[in-house]
Order: C-alpha cells, then sequence, then structure tokens
C-alpha cells in the first residue's frame, strides 16, 4: 500500500535520495515546503540546507553548489523564479547542472496563491537574458514528480544545463499514495572545481561566441531529437485532439475518456517535457485531423502557440486549426472541458491559430 | 468514484477529517487524493479540503460534485451548499450551522450536534471525529473496525497516539449517531 504524501514533501524527499546534497532558496507559498522539509532532513544526511537572504542569494549559491559538482537544489513559485532568472542564465553560460522546481502559482506581478500554469512562456522560452533554453519537465501527479525529480538530475548532468520541475500550487498541496524510490549514491562530477581550471574559461572580452552558438544550437538540437516526452492516445484517429499538461492534462484525459464513449472522435496529447515541445507526438496525428484543442490553466493562452507550430510542421499542406481553452487558474472540470469542446463544434469558440 | 467536501473554519480539524477519511482509503489500496484550500488564512477563518476515492482513476483532484458535504458552520454551508450531487448527503454541525438549510430539496441534510457529543465524551477537540464516525458511516464504504485502525495509525505516524482512546470513542460515537 502507498502512503499518502504531500507533493511538496514528496518531492523534497525524492530530491534527497536522488543525491541532492545542497539548497538554499527563500520561501513563497505554495512551495515553502520543499524548503521546510529540506531543512531538517538535508543535515541527516550529511548535506547543506541554507535559507538564503533572497532568492537571488539562494540561486547564486545554487551556481556555487554545481560548479563544486553537487546535486544542488533550489525552489520558489512565480515571483521567486522571476528572481532566479539571472542565475539561472549563468548556469546555462557556464553550463553547470542544477535543478530548479517552480510551484507555479497564478498572476502577475506579486499575483495570487492560486494554482496556475501562467509562467510556460518564461519556462519554456529562457526567462533570463541571453539565448538559451532550460529542460523543463511537467509532472501530473505527485508519483510522476518524484520521477521527475530524478529524471531532471539525469538530464542536467546529461547535457550540463539546467533542468526545471514545473509542477503547479494544487500539485505541491494536495496529497495521494505514493511509492518512494530508492537513495541513490552520487559521487562528485567528474567536472566538478578542484583548484585550476577543469573547464572553458569564460570571460567577457577573450571567448568566441561564434563557435559557441555552433555548440550551443548542437546541444539544443540533440535535446530536441532525443528528449521529447509525452503520453498520447487516439491520435491516429481523432478528428480533434485535445492539448493539455500537468494537472489540467489529466482532467483533460477525463473529458476524452467520458467524450469517447459518447462517441466523438477525440485523443490527446499530454507533453511530460514543456521544453523540449513534444513535435514528435504531432506527427502521429491523423492527416485529417479537423482541431488541436489546448486546455491551459492562464488567461491568455500560452502553450498554444506551440502547439499551432508543430501541427504547421508535422502537417505542412493542412492548415489546421488551434484552439485554446483557457481557464485562468485551477484545475478546470471534466464537465467545463466538455461544455466548451461543444462551443468549438458549434463554432462559438473561434481557433486562435 | 466519491468526492467528499469537509469545509469549516481553520481549527475546527475539517483538514484532519478529510485526512482520516483519505489514509482509511488508501489502508484499502484504493486510489486517493486529497486536496486543500491553502494560502492566506488565520485563525478563524475558512478551510476546506476534497477527497475523492475509488477503484478507477482520479482524473481531477479539485472539488467538482460532491457526494458528501461537511458543513462545520455557516459560512462553509453557503459556500459548498450548491455544489452538492443531487440526491447527495450534507452533514450539519447543528451547533454551528444555523441558516437556512432547506432550499434545496433534492439532497439529505443530517444535523449533528458535534461538539456536545465531544464534550460529553470529555474530548473537546474531538468534534471533528465524531463528524468522521458519521461520514464513515454514511459513504457505507469501509468497514468500521479497519476505518478506526487506519485513523489510529495515521495517529500514530504524526506522534499523536496519546489521544487514541478519546477518538476511538469519539468515531464510534459520530458512526453510532446516524
Amino acid at each position: 500500500m502507498g502512503e499518502m504524501w504531500k507533493g511538496n514533501h514528496a518531492i523534497a524527499e525524492a530530491a534527497v535520495r536522488a543525491g541532492c546534497r545542497l539548497y538554499a532558496g527563500y520561501p513563497i507559498t505554495p512551495s515553502t515546503e520543499i524548503m521546510e522539509y529540506l531543512s531538517a532532513r538535508l543535515p541527516e544526511v550529511g548535506g547543506s540546507f541554507i535559507q538564503a537572504e533572497s532568492e537571488l542569494a539562494g540561486i547564486n549559491m545554487i551556481i556555487g553548489g554545481a560548479a563544486c559538482g553537487y546535486r544542488s537544489l533550489t525552489a520558489s513559485s512565480g515571483p521567486g523564479i522571476s528572481l532566479k532568472q539571472e542565475g539561472m542564465s549563468v548556469l546555462a553560460d557556464e553550463e553547470l547542472s542544477a535543478v530548479v522546481i517552480n510551484v507555479v502559482r497564478y498572476g502577475n506581478g506579486l499575483g495570487t496563491l492560486y494554482s496556475a500554469q501562467c509562467d510556460y512562456h518564461r519556462e519554456t522560452k529562457g526567462g533570463g537574458n541571453g539565448d538559451y533554453r532550460v529542460i523543463v519537465l511537467c509532472p501530473s501527479s505527485i508519483q510522476e514528480a518524484i520521477e521527475h525529480v530524478f529524471l531532471a538530475y539525469d538530464l542536467a548532468e546529461k547535457y550540463r544545463m539546467v533542468a526545471m520541475i514545473m509542477t503547479e500550487g494544487a500539485l505541491g498541496q494536495m496529497m495521494e499514495p505514493i511509492e518512494m524510490p530508492d537513495f541513490i549514491e552520487k559521487k562528485r562530477m567528474p567536472w566538478a572545481l578542484d583548484g585550476h581550471y577543469s573547464y572553458k574559461k569564460i570571460g567577457i572580452f577573450d571567448r568566441n561566441s561564434m563557435k559557441e552558438a555552433i555548440d550551443l544550437n548542437q546541444k539544443y538540437n540533440t535535446i530536441k531529437e532525443n528528449e521529447q516526452r509525452w503520453e498520447s492516445d487516439n491520435l491516429d484517429k481523432a478528428d480533434y485532439v485535445f492539448v493539455s499538461y500537468g494537472l489540467p492534462g489529466e482532467s483533460t484525459k477525463g473529458a476524452v475518456e467520458q467524450l469517447r464513449d459518447e462517441g466523438y472522435q477525440v485523443g490527446f496529447i499530454r507533453p511530460i517535457t514543456a521544453w523540449p515541445y513534444p513535435e514528435k507526438a504531432f506527427n502521429l496525428i491523423n492527416p485529417n485531423v479537423k482541431g488541436i484543442i489546448t486546455v491551459e490553466s492562464n488567461a491568455t493562452g500560452q502553450m498554444v502557440d506551440d502547439a499551432a507550430l508543430s501541427i504547421k510542421k508535422t502537417k505542412r499542406d493542412k492548415n489546421v486549426p488551434t484552439y485554446c481553452l483557457p481557464y485562468v487558474y485551477g484545475i478546470p472540470a471534466i464537465k467545463e472541458i466538455k461544455k466548451d469542446f461543444m462551443k468549438i463544434l458549434s463554432g462559438e469558440i473561434k481557433e486562435v491559430y | 468514484m466519491k468526492e467528499i467536501v469537509f469545509s469549516g473554519f481553520g481549527g475546527q480539524g475539517v483538514l484532519t477529517s478529510g485526512l482520516i477519511v483519505s489514509d482509511i482509503a488508501a489502508s484499502k489500496d484504493l486510489k486517493v487524493t486529497w486536496m486543500p484550500s491553502y494560502g492566506s488564512a488565520m485563525r478563524g477563518g475558512t478551510a476546506n479540503c476534497t477527497v475523492k476515492y475509488g477503484e478507477s482513476k482520479i482524473y481531477n483532484p479539485s472539488l467538482e460534485e460532491p457526494d458528501l458535504l461537511l458543513a462545520m458552520n455557516n459560512p462553509s454551508f453557503k459556500a459548498f451548499i450548491n455544489r452538492v450531487k443531487p440526491g447527495g448527503v450534507v452533514l450539519i454541525n447543528s451547533e454551528l450551522v444555523t441558516c437556512k438549510t432547506d432550499d434545496r430539496e433534492d439532497v439529505h441534510i443530517i444535523s449533528i450536534p458535534c461538539n456536545q457529543i465531544a464534550n460529553n465524551l470529555d474530548h473537546p477537540k474531538g468534534a471533528n471525529i465524531v463528524m468522521t464516525g458519521a461520514i464513515v458511516k454514511l459513504m457505507n464504504d469501509f468497514d468500521k473496525n479497519e476505518a478506526i485502525s487506519a485513523m489510529t495509525k495515521m495517529f500514530a505516524k504524526k506522534g499523536k497516539n496519546r489521544f487514541q482512546e478519546k477518538n476511538q470513542l469519539a468515531f464510534e460515537a459520530g458512526f453510532n449517531f446516524v
């Protein structure tokens, strides 16, 4: 029997078991339980926990932990992650691996405490200055979030970059029965600081940005080729394909199941990596599909852009309409999604692209 | 799949009551989710959680259409009464839900003086446990002794097993009341 765990606590314990030995960050609802848990737990395994004086200080400590070759973690929500962007851009530039968790909450500025998916654009497009990417994993259950902690570290180290887990306020606060994986032993990274330069020297004036650009594109193209992850069903037969991630993604799956029982030919894609975006899933879609529908927990519709680009890329000869159902915050109810699907069929809701 | 909303003001133990029912369901290897209201709140403010359990996958852990509403005070009754599934059950704390409760004819209202029952057991903080016992009986999904055993384990895990005897009495009082 699985034991009931709160999402944030489960993520924190998973980080310890995945070998994380440094946490530095600043509290913010709805992510705080991650650091609260680690404040007691990391010292038990010989790790370090630091409540930093600010988010900016926290992410800079993570740069230090990563440079020393240890699995390091910081977590925050919405505006707190905004403050960390400078450090995340530095981690990208130095090619250091770290895991950052965003327990997404709704709103601009300080925003609100509601669970949401409003940070999609920032996380998937590289939110700081420059020209970089972050691997973005978006779990839809606590068990999957636990798996993503291990996966995030593996991917971050394989490609020497930041991997983010983009979870949601509700997923952090809710509980469900889970199985916790065993501990793994992690050695210090072979490229860690050891008193002399063990990796390329990076300065402002003495770098070859033209060559770096080629390497960077090569790295990102390899990731796009090899690391797209998604869950999907009935794509080859579907007239309409829903695309949704995280907790709204699960609600969408529920709506798809009911609609299919009622005789509608619908399918779904649940992106597991938001970057790289699972374009390959769109290859599997019925060539005569009538529409793509994203279900999102934000106000303006954000992922709809990537869904539209992906269907354009994979069905170049067709002009497949892409619709968006943005529910602002929370988890859309299955019956709301079904009701809005009827509005798409009747023409009341128009396509975005 | 069953859906229950536990609501009241902060301090009445509605989140704990939801946790007990979740743990009972988890002990039976059912799928379970417990989703609390969270965020800025104060003592005496509102608190609630939604619990779903069943054999099949739970697609949405948040509030949709509860089979049972536990309302421990007037604001929570008013907030959720219109969400209850037709034919559903509304369990009210009769000492604190004093507003008009008969607007909906398609739900069953059950009143329990849970504070008084808990006080009579010399366990004034056990009103939520009384209600938990009543909920387990009304849902008719779990055996009484298995439920008590799961509750006892949950409190033991939290290091709060010193109230075990009184909690069991409170649970049974609620179970037997309905």
